[in-house]
């Protein structure tokens, strides 16, 4: 929890802030004393129960149904944070959907969704967000390590993640001059409900932790202590990157097993 | 009040569904269940969603995981709109 509410005055968007990943990060900036806009997407409950959870630390917290997936919906969130809140600091572009299908098996519509949730999407909120970033802002995305690594069903999940962190690149250099800072994070597997529609197997955080040099897998919390930094001024110099958090699993070849990790006999040759 | 509101929740699935998966009221009437009618995961999603907005209620995945016929997904609605009120 912060101490010193840095975050204080900041008004923050979390896309998909209800659950997961974004929820761990809307109470971390709610710690940090941010007001909480929490978008979602179908489950209204989920984010009027993280809005209390928000409230409970002191913050003003707000939610907003609409899916990033369509550009009349992002519209319709933006005039309703310009009329409530009539400014935003922080856009956290963590909202994802997939359609899990190797690439042979991937159509068009499954590819249009995926890519207009998880990578357009960003490109029209950073747009409506920058005009609301009076007096500079953060944006910070929620990547994954498929943009770079292959697993078998995560095509247009990855292909999206890699449009994505490109677009932060992009935007990092573009909006520098009014003051916004653009960076991202890609996570490895990370302990939540979605891993679970691309790893069925009920034996793969096992095997994770088992293969992640820092001994457990990657927590939701994790991720939200890394956007707060990345939200922060210890961070300023640090533009355009997107930084893998995932204990060091991609480090190693997969299958390694580092539970086993007991040093053996040192050897005295 | 809306059209919706003035039809049996088994009309408006049958509308919400002939329209997003583009199909006539003779093929739904044919079809048991979502599948027959060519629906995929996505279809699945956009059915579900104009569902919750038409009736402003929100329908868990784990119970729906369980129903595979369009008869058994429109006395789920009927459950949960009756739960609503």
């Amino acid at each position: 929890m912060g101490n010193e509410n840095i975050l204080k005055g900041k008004v923050a968007l979390i896309t998909g802030g209800s659950r997961g990943i974004g929820r761990a990060i809307t109470l971390r900036l709610a710690d940090e004393g941010a007001d909480v806009i929490i978008n979602f997407f179908r489950k209204k409950s989920t984010a009027a129960q993280t809005a209390g959870e928000a409230r409970a630390r002191g913050v003003n917290a707000h939610t907003i149904k609409a899916n990033v997936g369509e550009e009349e919906q992002i519209d319709s969130m933006f005039r309703e944070i310009e009329e409530k809140f009539g400014k935003l600091d922080i856009l956290i572009n963590n909202a994802a959907s997939g359609v899990p299908r190797s690439a042979m098996d991937l159509d068009s519509r499954g590819w249009d969704w995926t890519m207009d949730i998880n990578a357009r999407a960003f490109l029209l909120c950073a747009q409506r967000a920058s005009r609301l970033m009076k007096n500079g802002g953060r944006m910070v995305t929620i990547s994954s390590l498929g943009s770079r690594l292959v697993w078998p069903i995560y095509t247009a999940v990855g292909v999206s993640k890699a449009a994505l962190e490109a677009l932060t690149r992009y935007l990092a250099v573009e909006l520098a001059p009014q003051g916004i800072r653009v960076n991202g994070i890609a996570a490895g597997a990370v302990a939540s409900e979605a891993l679970k529609l691309y790893a069925p197997d009920r034996d793969l955080p096992q095997l994770s932790w088992q293969s992640t040099p820092a001994g457990r897998m990657v927590q939701p919390e994790d991720i939200a202590d890394l956007v707060a930094f990345l939200c922060g001024e210890q961070s300023a110099m640090i533009r355009g990157q997107v930084i893998v958090i995932d204990g060091g699993m991609s480090l190693a070849p997969i299958g390694t097993d580092f539970s086993q990790q007991d040093g053996g006999e040192v050897d005295r040759s | 009040m809306s059209l919706e509101e003035t039809m049996s929740v088994e009309e408006t699935v049958k509308k919400i569904a002939t329209r997003i998966l583009r199909k006539s009221e003779a093929d739904y009437a044919s079809a048991a269940s979502f599948k027959d009618l060519g629906a995929d995961s996505l279809d699945i999603v956009q059915i579900l969603v104009a569902v919750e907005d038409t009736y402003d209620i929100e329908l868990e995945d784990e119970e729906l995981q369980n129903i595979t016929s369009m008869k058994d997904f429109v006395a789920y609605i009927e459950r949960k709109v009756t739960d609503k009120q």
